[in-house]
């Protein structure tokens, strides 16, 4: 295979690997105001990219409500998740909340099977125009309007954490929950709403693999899930830039290494990229401040 | 016994402990002293080995010990107990004490598959001793998170002691108890003194370090500001002016 | 009807004997979702020395325990490097790293003009040494429960030493077991290595009894019981696990029958509900403790 052909497939994996970050971003997100991950994330964010096809299979509406209706889904999803593994369950309990966690996982996998009787649905893309040419490079239309609209998501995002009162509130509650509770804000707004803006930011992301893909199918939850945790691993946890640049640098070498070996032998060696890092940077590549312990 | 020479530590642009010296002589009862940010809590991590020194010496017995792992520490003879106690809260007070027993002492008298692989009869009988003479063995089979905080505090001290240490470091025994609880430990202390130990003390409460212990190193800002017995420092001026600020 | 009985109880022996593994590195803090990768490493190395090898099936079971217990071991110093949550993951990864492996591994001979052993995606069929040596539905049964039973007498005899005293206070306070003078990565790597001896030879037994492997049996699912078994039944007792092992597996299949193809569904809720009841697992060190004040252990009081 040529230069050309590697340059092209590293080019096609930062486009998606905007979906990647994206999933990083909600896990440490989580992680951060939480310190706990939420192991069912990525499901739930599928989950919600399920429910979006709801729109045109069942209530009859225009294709593109698709979009719109998985981000709403994955929003109410993730507070789901937030009353079920987090709410009642006491967080100083090292294990419980994080097995319940995966616990959510299997229950949300479960009954996506059973709505979709496990068979693969397919997912509209965003744009089905022609790919643009760049010289000896193609971009996929539907790939650039994939990185585009993750990247405005993220953009959101950023502005509304350090931005607005809730974004403020947010960042309060993760440094020190109990001052921040002193100060008037109430926990469980405040945790139960970064649920939400996790869950809504992962409707983004699994909309966007799915239009991506073509399709959405129960099988691909667990390694998105495994992808997911990578890049927030990588990037560190608690880290929204980390999460973002590790996402760009997962989807860039996995799309790299299939160019380069085959798709079955590349997860293979994404699974090495993140031991690398653990060997070298168990912090990943920026630490968001943890103390010394 | 130890002698700390030139120590340091930084923590980014942070001088912990800027530059410390002081020796403690075998059988003394030495107390460490400072207002809060001193450097004294840095000061007990570095000899016991849970920070590696940025610069300088600590050396026990002569051996320079600032790169032993902590863990090999309590085998040449240091152990300590820690302010916010550290117990195992889910294992019983019987079993905490039962950790201790790496020291030499243990290992002459039983062997390497019995101190790990064995059961608990090799150890009763000293872990018998060790309880009553904390005043625990009636809750020898209570689990450590239920008990009482000053029951908690002589267990952690006990803990220490199970392991024949040579140097006891003891940081902030003192804190949260009431006067009657302080004068026991003052006796507890002078006892084991008697028994031949030496003591490291780090403490806030000032009776206390005055009436038990031997000399005295005051530290502010990470630097020994003074040292020598107790009746040279409480007339310093200098340790007076570190705790109550320059007279008007 | 009644082989019906007995391969439940054979497949609650296989997650028993995954869960067991998965104690021993829960109890000294390390959250480990690789269980199920060593447990594969297992499932192929004894059926590729039973059948290309032609080995007896105990011999296998024992190299199987010791490759997994290798492989535990490498993986059990860089895991040092990674504290809590991201081994977690980490774990997570190497047990997918293996399954893809597996996925991968193609080593076939020809026997007696029939090609065997693992193939890749198709997996590893014709692993037939029950079969083959005569044994029976309950004859297997008899054999894995023994297995089970050595090795939670084994790790019940290792609770009640001071190594198993040791590792309860590792998983407590890492800090103060240090300044007691415990050597964290001996204790750490030592009770990864046992637990990947022990889920070796799950997966070894496991290998024979259902003839065929293939990479989907290793995967996220599998590490998730083997950590949920212990998490359950709480880190203070080995019946504690092998409670919870029955009690979902039994109440899995009795569920099966009622509700058809639910059981996955009801397990993840199951986690779920009982997470949110008794965060501390069913059987945690309180009650523990009154449980054996209640058999009137006075054993440790002699």
């Amino acid at each position: 295979m040529g230069f050309v052909d590697y340059v092209q497939a590293i080019i096609d994996g930062l486009l998606f690997g905007t979906t990647y970050s994206l999933i990083g971003i909600g896990f440490t997100l989580v992680f951060g105001v939480m310190h706990k991950i939420n192991m069912s994330y990525a499901a739930a964010s599928l989950a919600g990219a399920y429910c979006g096809l709801a729109g045109p299979q069942l209530l009859s509406l225009p294709l593109w409500s698709v979009f719109p209706i998985s981000i709403v889904a994955a929003g109410v999803i993730g507070y789901l998740i937030y009353l079920a593994c987090f709410r009642f369950i006491p967080l100083a309990s090292p294990l419980a909340p994080l097995m319940s966690t995966v616990g959510m996982l299997l229950l949300v996998d479960e009954i996506v099977v059973h709505a979709t009787a496990g068979m693969p649905q397919s997912y509209p893309a965003i744009y089905d125009g022609d790919p643009i040419e760049l010289g000896a490079f193609i971009l996929r239309a539907d790939l650039i309007g994939v990185f585009l609209i993750s990247l405005v998501a993220m953009v959101v995002l950023l502005l509304l954490l350090y931005r607005t009162r809730l974004g403020m509130a947010t960042r309060a509650v993760a440094q020190q929950p109990v001052a921040a509770q002193l100060c008037g804000m109430r926990l469980q707004a405040v945790n139960g709403l970064t649920f939400v803006m996790s869950g809504l930011l992962g409707g983004v992301a699994g909309a966007m693999i799915g239009a991506s893909v073509g399709m959405l199918s129960p099988l691909i939850s667990g390694t998105i899930t495994v992808k997911g945790l990578i890049v927030t691993v990588i990037g560190g946890l608690g880290s929204i830039p980390g999460a973002i640049v590790a996402g760009l640098l997962v989807g860039a070498a996995e799309n790299l290494f299939q160019a380069m070996r085959n798709v079955t032998e590349r997860d293979i060696y994404v699974m090495l990229l993140l031991f690398v890092f653990l060997v070298l940077r168990p912090n990943g590549l920026f630490a968001a401040g943890r103390s010394r312990d | 016994m130890l002698e700390v020479r030139g120590l340091a530590k930084r923590f980014g642009g942070v001088r912990a402990v800027d530059g410390i010296d002081f020796a403690i002589r075998p059988g003394e009862v030495f107390g460490l002293i400072g207002p809060n940010g001193s450097g004294k809590s840095t000061t007990v991590n570095l000899v016991c080995g849970l920070y590696e020194p940025t610069a300088g010496e600590i050396l026990f017995e002569g051996q320079d010990i600032a790169r032993v792992p902590t863990h090999q520490r309590l085998s040449l003879g240091l152990a300590r107990t820690f302010q916010n106690i550290r117990l195992f809260a889910n294992l019983t007070v019987w079993e905490n004490l039962w950790m201790a027993e790496n020291a030499p002492a243990h290992r002459m008298e039983s062997g390497f598959l019995k101190r790990w692989i064995g059961g608990r009869g090799d150890a009763r009988e000293r872990i018998a001793k060790a309880l009553e003479f904390s005043g625990l063995s009636h809750r020898a089979d209570d689990l450590a998170g239920s008990l009482a905080f000053g029951e908690q505090r002589r267990l952690e001290l006990a803990r220490a002691l199970a392991a024949r240490p040579k140097l006891l470091l003891l940081d902030e025994p003192a804190a949260g108890m009431n006067a009657e609880e302080i004068a026991q430990l003052d006796e507890r202390i002078r006892a084991l003194q008697q028994q031949g130990y030496t003591i490291l003390l780090i403490e806030h409460h000032m009776e206390l370090v005055m009436a038990v212990t031997d000399r005295i190193c005051v530290l502010n800002f990470g630097r020994k500001i003074a040292e020598g017995t107790p009746a040279q420092v409480q007339a310093d001026p200098a340790v007076r002016e570190a705790y109550l600020g320059t007279a008007a | 009807m009644v082989d019906f009985y007995y391969s439940l109880a054979q497949i609650i022996g296989f997650h028993a004997l995954i869960g067991l593994s998965a104690y021993v590195v829960l109890q000294t803090g390390q959250v480990s979702l690789a269980q199920a990768g060593f447990f594969a490493i297992g499932a192929y190395v004894a059926a590729m020395l039973t059948v290309l090898a032609g080995w007896h099936l105990v011999p296998a079971m024992l190299a199987a325990g010791i490759a997994a217990a290798v492989m535990a071991c490498i993986v059990g110093f860089p895991a040092l490097r990674v504290r809590g949550l991201m081994l977690v993951i980490a774990t997570l990864a190497f047990g997918e790293a293996v399954r893809l492996f597996f996925f991968n591994f193609d080593y076939q001979i020809a026997k007696g003009g029939v090609k065997v052993g693992p193939l890749g995606g198709e997996g590893f069929r014709q692993i037939r040494w029950f079969p083959e040596h005569g044994w029976t539905s309950f004859d297997v049964m008899l054999f894995v429960w023994a297995v089970v039973a050595l090795v939670a007498g084994a790790l019940w005899w290792l609770d009640r030493s001071r190594f198993g005293a040791v590792i309860r206070a590792v998983g407590e306070d890492e800090l103060a077991a240090q300044s007691v003078g415990l050597n964290l990565t001996a204790v750490k790597v030592a009770a990864m290595t046992i637990g990947g001896f022990i889920a070796g030879l799950g997966g070894a037994i496991y290998a024979h009894y259902t003839t065929h492997i293939e990479h989907s049996n290793f995967n996220v699912l599998l590490a998730t019981f083997a950590i949920a078994y212990p998490i359950l039944g709480g880190l203070r007792n080995v019946f504690g696990t092998i409670v919870a092992v029955i009690f979902v597996q039994g109440f899995l299949v009795e569920g099966l029958r009622f509700l058809g193809d639910w059981r996955n569904l009801l397990f993840g809720a199951l986690i779920v509900l009982a997470m949110n009841l008794r965060p501390n697992g069913l059987i945690d060190a309180a009650t523990a403790q009154r449980l054996a004040r209640l058999f009137g252990r006075e054993a440790r009081r002699a």
